[in-house]
């Protein structure tokens, strides 16, 4: 199994999760984002935690991955302005439509015809990043990526 | 919808699944599972007529997958209507809803873009390798839709 394989079923249970969790369902979202209900914060809080503490872990064991042989590593990013500005803009769309990214997938395969502008509008969304010639802010793999000088990374002694 | 996909899974049991797919992507091939990488991935090679996605690209297409696979065994949709819009909207005023999502989406990918990351990227990711970026950026993209959805409601 390579990566390519792995990451498509890694995917199908994180899709499978978000359909059964109820995440996929605008109106859930829209409570959470209220405060009416607080499965949303227990679930991402959870999932966080338990997030945290497995790369940790790997991290401690100076792990190796498992199909490539590569050793597990990340950058910790410095907070910069992109950050703040692109994550409110992702915001004011997140808060108006309900729905985020994988959510938006999910739906998708479900067939729900109303998630089909929201699709539409998240390609022309990452086409307006990419012509804008800025660089790929989401890299396949973190080892690979150099580190900038915004970047700080993060030796494997701990 | 058919038992058991009828009941929401318990968040102790949904959310610690989401968890280790993060770890699952550190531990089988250092990756850092994004949906936006996804998208980012498909969009980008589409552009250049190529379909030889990486495992990130896999990832959305296997998140697309499951949507369907739910359907199929829980024998339904997971919901109908488009939550507050199609409550807000009635009769002609629906055609409002489709710019509306259209617009949402742009902000939803280019937001997403330029942070670096979307709820999964940066919210789940980032936040657990305890990343400065993926905090600020959840931080604030929580409270913008905390606010937008207060504001909404207290407009319709």
């Amino acid at each position: 199994m390579g990566p390519r394989s792995a990451g498509a079923v890694v995917g199908l249970v994180f899709g499978f999760v978000l359909c059964w969790s109820g995440m996929i369902d605008p109106n859930v979202i829209r409570e959470a984002l209220l405060f009416e209900n607080a499965y949303l914060f227990l679930f991402f809080g959870s999932a966080v935690l338990v997030a945290t503490v497995g790369v940790e872990l790997l991290r401690h064991w100076r792990a190796r991955a498992l199909l490539t042989g590569a050793p597990v590593s990340w950058t910790r990013e410095r907070a910069g302005r992109r950050h703040v500005v692109g994550s409110a803009l992702f915001g004011l769309g997140w808060g108006v439509a309900n729905a985020c990214p994988g959510p938006i997938a999910a739906q998708i395969g479900q067939g729900i015809l109303w998630a089909i502008p929201l699709l539409a509008g998240v390609v022309i969304g990452v086409l307006l990043f990419q012509r804008g010639g800025a660089v790929e802010t989401e890299p396949p793999i973190d080892a690979a990526a150099k580190p900038t000088p915004s970047a700080v990374p993060v030796t494997q002694s701990g | 919808m058919t038992a058991p996909f009828d009941q929401q899974l318990a968040w102790y049991i949904a959310g610690p699944i989401m968890g280790l797919c993060v770890v699952a992507c550190r531990a089988l091939f250092n990756g850092r599972l994004g949906v936006t990488g996804g998208f980012s991935e498909v969009v980008g090679k589409l552009r250049r007529r190529n379909v030889r996605f990486d495992w990130r690209g896999w990832f959305l297409i296997g998140i697309a997958v499951s949507g369907t696979l739910f359907v199929l065994l829980a024998g339904d949709q997971s919901f109908s209507g488009y939550g507050w819009l199609t409550e807000t909207f009635h009769g002609v005023g629906r055609i409002a809803i489709p710019f509306l999502l259209l617009g949402a989406g742009v902000l939803v990918g280019y937001g997403a873009k330029t942070a670096g990351g979307c709820t999964s990227g940066n919210g789940l990711t980032g936040t657990s390798l305890l990343s400065p970026a993926s905090l600020v950026s959840t931080a604030t993209f929580f409270a913008t839709a905390i606010a937008v959805s207060f504001l909404i409601e207290a407009v319709i």
